[in-house]
């Protein structure tokens, strides 16, 4: 590989990969909290593109129930990205309450939580059908008017030219990963986050209310999921309800790969794995998502905790 | 006149067919270190789950200052007044002993997530109040010069300690103990009755003991209660309790 594609592939990869380590640390929050991954988080981020798209006002098509339907208004695609956030936030906050919350109650066994989260990612998945249709939408390239579609990074000779979407998502997703770490290391907040996601049980006996974090917890993990969603609907199309569902298995082998509930873990299991898909020759573009698979198995086999994670002593 | 500051009445947790706690009834006055002791599996460890909202009772009533809160949850009981340390210690190893204590005031503070993220003045200068406080509870363990040390990294006494200065953060009324000399060597146990009365005076507590070594529980409470198999068999001042026939038989029977 030439230098200069190397260097444009690195740059992809690093984008591509800081989309990962964001929609990732929404499973991470959530796990590092209750124990337990939300296997609707892959929905969420899809919902969180549709509504996007709905937002800057385009057009839904003539399937679903919003045949044709369109917002009388358009926003600002910035101000439409952190609404269609927020809006996923909400969807999060009401996962927890109808799928998590009640079995919660109970003191129900985490593994049937699991599986009340996967069938809510089914009813969520069939919901978008339902409404919107089976098809895929793209972002109108207008979007990001006044933007170059491309920049230049070489010379004219030697061309390193970058999309100017990739640049806008890299920015986009390393201001969310500083704002949320510093938000759980530097706040009040984020340091009741952590004392719950060690001990739960104590955390409240010391006056902190932990049903409400955890509901923070699932609107923060909605709303970098959503945010997600859309800069991956930016970057290539929303293929549609499934969109979010393929991605979310890579999002559970990032970390995996990272290490469980480790948030420097799924951030860095991201980058790894969106440079190595965009390291593989263009001859073997076909197995690109096979990639993250084959990473994860090869470093399991090697450090069962993940990379970064911690390894579990078992006490005899 | 004294005044009740905590008091259960007829209180009863079943699990399943085991009867843990079973109609026990007492009052525990305001300003006293009163005492918890019983066999093991007397179910004392199960009645500061109960006053603490971990666990809620079959039956029976937990009232705090005269305000029924059976049913409340954990935080909400936290928040009114009562404080506790665990048998096996609970710290937040991750974090800082700096953090651990400033954790424990949460509930004393006002600012919202949000004015957390921005960073408003009022916000800001909550945050170092609350950091101040909490440096002025290490430094009366003498931990203060480790502030930022990780919990787990610290020796076992220090840790027994740590917690302590954690439960006294939440500013409680009433300081529920739960064997605080487990583990202590006879060197740190020789002052731990010292470290009780001491903190007892200086934050105006109601002390609430759970702990096997019968002489430091004579020498230290006011008031006793004796739990056997769920049951309260005794109640009363060292002297009426170490006389009591139940009593002995209890831990005599316990022990042959």
């Amino acid at each position: 590989m030439e230098l200069t594609t190397l260097l444009q592939q690195l740059i992809n990869g690093l984008s591509i990969g800081s989309v990962y380590a964001i929609f990732a640390l929404g499973y991470t929050l959530i796990f590092s909290i209750l124990g337990i991954i939300n296997f609707a988080h892959g929905a969420v981020f899809t919902m969180g593109a549709y509504f996007t798209y709905a937002l800057i006002g385009s057009r839904f098509g003539f399937n679903g129930i919003f045949a044709n339907a369109q917002l009388p208004f358009g926003l600002p695609f910035p101000l439409a990205l952190i609404a269609g956030g927020v809006l996923a936030g909400l969807v999060g906050v009401l996962i927890e309450r109808t799928t998590f919350r009640p079995l919660r109650r109970r003191g129900a066994d985490p593994l049937l939580t699991l599986v009340s989260s996967l069938g809510m990612a089914v009813a969520l998945v069939n919901l978008i059908q339902y409404f919107v249709g089976a098809e895929a939408y793209s972002y109108p390239s207008s979007v990001l008017a006044g933007l170059p579609p491309s920049i230049n990074f070489g010379t004219p000779e030697k061309p390193l030219i970058v999309r100017t979407v990739q640049i806008v998502i890299a920015i986009i997703s390393l201001i969310i990963l500083v704002g949320l770490t510093l938000f759980i290391n530097k706040t009040k907040t984020g340091r009741a986050l952590r004392a719950v996601s060690e001990d739960g049980t104590t955390a409240s006996l010391l006056g902190i209310n932990t049903d409400r974090l955890i509901v923070l917890t699932f609107f923060i993990s909605g709303f970098v999921g959503g945010i997600a969603g859309t800069l991956v609907g930016l970057s290539v199309t929303i293929t549609g309800p499934y969109f979010g569902i393929a991605f979310g298995l890579k999002g559970l082998a990032v970390i995996v790969l990272g290490g469980m509930g480790n948030i420097p873990g799924a951030v860095l299991g991201g980058l790894v794995i969106g440079i190595a898909e965009n390291l593989l020759p263009a001859s073997a573009v076909a197995y690109k998502d096979a990639i993250a698979f084959a990473i994860l198995f090869i470093v399991l086999l090697v450090r069962p905790q993940g990379i970064l994670g911690r390894a579990q002593i078992t006490k005899v | 006149m004294p005044e009740t500051i905590l008091e259960v009445t007829g209180i009863t947790r079943r699990f399943g067919g085991l009867i843990a706690v079973n109609d026990v009834s007492f009052a525990v006055q305001r300003d006293e270190i009163f005492g918890l002791i019983g066999p093991n599996g007397a179910g004392k460890t199960t009645l500061f789950n109960l006053i603490t909202g971990l666990t809620h009772p079959s039956s029976g009533k937990l009232f705090l200052m005269g305000q029924d809160v059976t049913h409340q949850r954990p935080h909400q009981i936290a928040a009114k007044g009562i404080a506790r340390t665990f048998q096996n210690i609970r710290l937040f190893g991750n974090l800082t002993a700096l953090e651990n204590v400033m954790v424990a005031q949460h509930v004393h503070t006002s600012s919202g997530v949000f004015s957390g993220i921005i960073g408003t003045p009022k916000a800001r200068r909550e945050e170092r109040h609350v950091r101040e406080q909490a440096l002025h509870l290490l430094d009366m363990v003498n931990l203060a010069d480790r502030a930022e040390t990780v919990a787990r990294n610290f020796p076992y006494g220090d840790q027994r300690r740590l917690e302590i200065a954690r439960a006294l953060a939440l500013q409680p009324q009433v300081l529920l103990l739960d064997e605080p000399g487990a583990g202590m060597n006879p060197n740190e146990k020789a002052g731990l009755s010292g470290f009780i009365r001491e903190v007892k005076e200086k934050f105006a507590l109601t002390v609430v003991l759970i702990e096997h070594n019968v002489p430091m529980v004579m020498g230290l409470c006011d008031r006793i209660a004796v739990l056997n198999f769920g049951q309260l068999i005794a109640l009363g001042n060292p002297a009426q309790v170490q006389a009591d026939p139940a009593v002995i038989e209890a831990y005599l029977g316990d022990e042959g």
